[in-house]
């Protein structure tokens, strides 16, 4: 099985950050 | 046309049960792709990035196919309600397809041995990241609500006509990209415990692209641009 983990640790902790910092956004944006 | 502010003298949270349950979901399906789903022998690790990748393309479908819908409903009924519902669901829409535009070359790296190939799989979904980048940036640069709803639902119409050809692409045109492994006509060709996960990670996504529409619907007043 090829080693490929660094790809796969990538790909989620991209798609983490950018999830997280849209719902981060939603909350600063709701800040009056 | 001019769009009286409700005066609510309760607003609904942005963030609560459904939003709560979403990512609930998505935290469950996390837990079966690390420790419950085997990995596939010939791609290893990388194989699992399939599994946020396709429910991230999904979701786009989803965030774009309801901006296309409910820009439709605005140049029908003028509802403001539906021009607000459109941009939710383009900002959602943006955020899922960036994730498709990303997690997609980790994997064809290790996979293919390259980040990018410009077949049109790949760049149909880049020109829907261009479209629906412009329709934010559209709305951001015309001040006059009726006109900035009706240029820009127009817009949100044309960006979803790229959707069919975007899933069809793999069929219609020489690509390196994979076809639908379960989305396609027959038997999903995928092992009973791996479909269980992706179906799981769809689900999840779905339910997190509507949890963060409706966040976004709810923002206060004033902000749409």
């Amino acid at each position: 099985m090829p080693d490929n983990y660094g790809f796969f640790i990538a790909a989620y902790v991209i798609a983490g950050v950018l999830i997280g910092g849209y719902v981060a956004s939603l909350w600063w944006r709701s800040r009056r | 046309m001019t769009v009286p502010a409700p005066a609510r003298a309760f607003r609904a949270p942005l963030f609560d049960w459904f939003f709560l349950l979403a990512v609930a979901a998505v935290g469950g399906t996390l837990v079966r792709i690390l420790a419950f789903t085997p990995f596939e022998a010939s791609q290893g690790a990388a194989q699992k990035i399939y599994y946020i990748h396709v429910p991230a393309a999904l979701s786009a479908y989803l965030a774009l196919g309801i901006l296309a819908v409910a820009s439709v409903m605005f140049l029908w009924l003028r509802d403001p309600r539906a021009d607000r519902l459109a941009v939710s669901a383009a900002e959602v829409g943006l955020l899922f397809t960036t994730l498709v535009i990303t997690t997609g070359p980790l994997w064809a790296k290790p996979i293919w041995g390259t980040w990018w190939s410009w077949d049109m799989r790949l760049n149909l979904t880049m020109f829907l990241w261009f479209l629906t980048a412009a329709y934010l940036v559209l709305r951001g640069a015309i001040d006059d609500e009726a006109m900035r709803a009706r240029f820009s639902a127009v817009l949100g119409v044309l960006a979803a006509l790229l959707i069919p050809f975007i899933h069809l692409s793999v069929y219609l045109f020489r690509t390196m990209h994979p076809e639908p492994i379960v989305l396609q006509p027959g038997r999903p060709r995928l092992p009973a415990e791996m479909l269980t996960t992706w179906s799981m990670g769809v689900l999840a996504f779905a339910f997190l692209c509507i949890a963060l529409i409706r966040a976004r619907y709810r923002l206060p007043d004033g902000r749409d641009a």
